[in-house]
């Protein structure tokens, strides 16, 4: 092997380990981080509940700016990790025969609570038949949904519903996920794969997002050779469809 | 009568303040440090939910979850994970050792984990 090569191969091997490194320290302080969020949080809510007595106006407003400024924080330290889980994955790719319902029941599971909290009802609508196998990336198939159905859950107002669905098409499986929520307007569709992008409407929802969610999931898709589209109506909802090829 | 409450939680600052807020919803409330304490509190009573962090010390959370559900009085009760560890290897290990959900701790506020509570043991 030329000496160049094996020089990027070291380069390559001491970035990936310091990437590693970079990636543990966001976790391990996150979770620092969040312990003491939490403590805050939990403490000015019992405190704006009347847990510990009643408040005078000014003090009920003051705790309110320190429970919206804990919670800004909160949203801050999960949207560092959920960057930092989405550029660790892009960087590999291991395919293997996986079963996305039951990775689809998993995501599900997980958005259980947050969906419940928000008062919207998320409803995965199983096949009734055993689906094939779909060569896949079990992490970035995972993130894919996770980041569908969170927009979903997020950009939807109480009382919503969102559904997911999955269903085998001639040589693809296709993953469905439908809101009831704010839509993408008409004007905001061609650029709401773009890197960075947050539609107005998304934006004066005061949901907090880095507009990377999108775009690393349309990324992911493609590595799998797979599409990704939407139907959308302002005020209506939208559905986003996930076509990846199908095993044998 | 009350429905019992199990909190394990090393942290006693949050322990307290869970303590405190489920006691005033009206459940009664027992907690643990550690899986020793947690393992002699369900042999005394088994309580009708458990609420289980997962950084702990010695037997962490996933390990008390395992021996919670391998014991045969209280393979069926429902057990929250509560923490701030968010990656999907911890909820995905969780939920194979069958938590019954899942709660990354700050972004709940304690009476809406009181409500996920209440909705659980209806």
């Amino acid at each position: 092997m030329p000496e160049e090569s094996k020089d990027l191969i070291a380069e390559n091997e001491e970035l990936k380990r310091q990437n590693a490194i970079k990636s543990d320290l966001i976790s391990i302080s996150a979770h620092q981080l969040r312990t003491s969020l939490s403590a805050m949080k939990w403490i000015l809510k019992m405190f704006l509940d009347g847990d510990f007595g009643n408040l005078t106006a000014e003090q009920i407003n003051f705790m309110k700016k320190a429970y919206e400024s804990d919670d800004r924080m909160i949203r801050l330290v999960n949207e560092m990790l959920s960057i930092n889980h989405a550029e660790d994955s892009l960087e590999t790719t291991h395919r293997e025969p996986t079963d996305l319902v039951k990775l689809l029941d998993e995501v599900v599971f997980d958005f259980t609570g947050e969906s419940y909290k928000r008062g919207i009802e998320l409803i995965f609508l199983k096949p009734d038949h055993a689906l094939k196998d779909v060569l896949a990336d079990e992490d970035k198939m995972r993130v894919i949904f996770q980041n569908l159905i969170e927009n979903a859950i997020k950009y939807s107002n109480k009382g919503g519903r969102v559904f997911v669905t999955i269903s085998e098409k001639a040589d693809v499986t296709e993953i469905s996920v439908r809101d009831t929520g704010i839509g993408i307007a008409k004007e905001d569709q061609e650029q709401i794969f773009g890197k960075f992008f947050r539609a107005p409407n998304a934006k004066a929802q005061d949901v907090v997002g880095s507009g990377l969610g999108l775009y690393t999931t349309k990324r992911m898709v493609e590595k799998h050779q797979g599409k990704i589209w939407f139907e959308s109506t302002t005020g209506e909802g939208t559905t986003f469809f996930v076509d990846i090829p199908t095993l044998g | 009568m009350s429905k019992k409450i199990l909190i394990i939680e090393d942290d006693s600052f949050l322990q307290g303040l869970a303590s405190t807020k489920l006691e005033k919803e009206g459940f009664a409330v027992t907690g643990a440090a550690n899986s020793d304490d947690a393992m002699k509190a369900v042999a005394n009573e088994i309580p009708d939910l458990i609420l289980l962090d997962l950084v702990l010390p010695g037997v962490d959370g996933f390990g008390i979850l395992k021996m919670v559900r391998d014991n045969p009085k209280t393979n069926q009760t429902p057990v929250i994970v509560f923490s701030n560890l968010s990656e999907d290897k911890d909820i995905k290990h969780a939920k194979e050792l069958g938590a019954t959900d899942y709660m990354v701790k700050s972004n709940f506020t304690l009476d809406e984990l009181a409500d996920r509570i209440k909705q659980i043991l209806k």
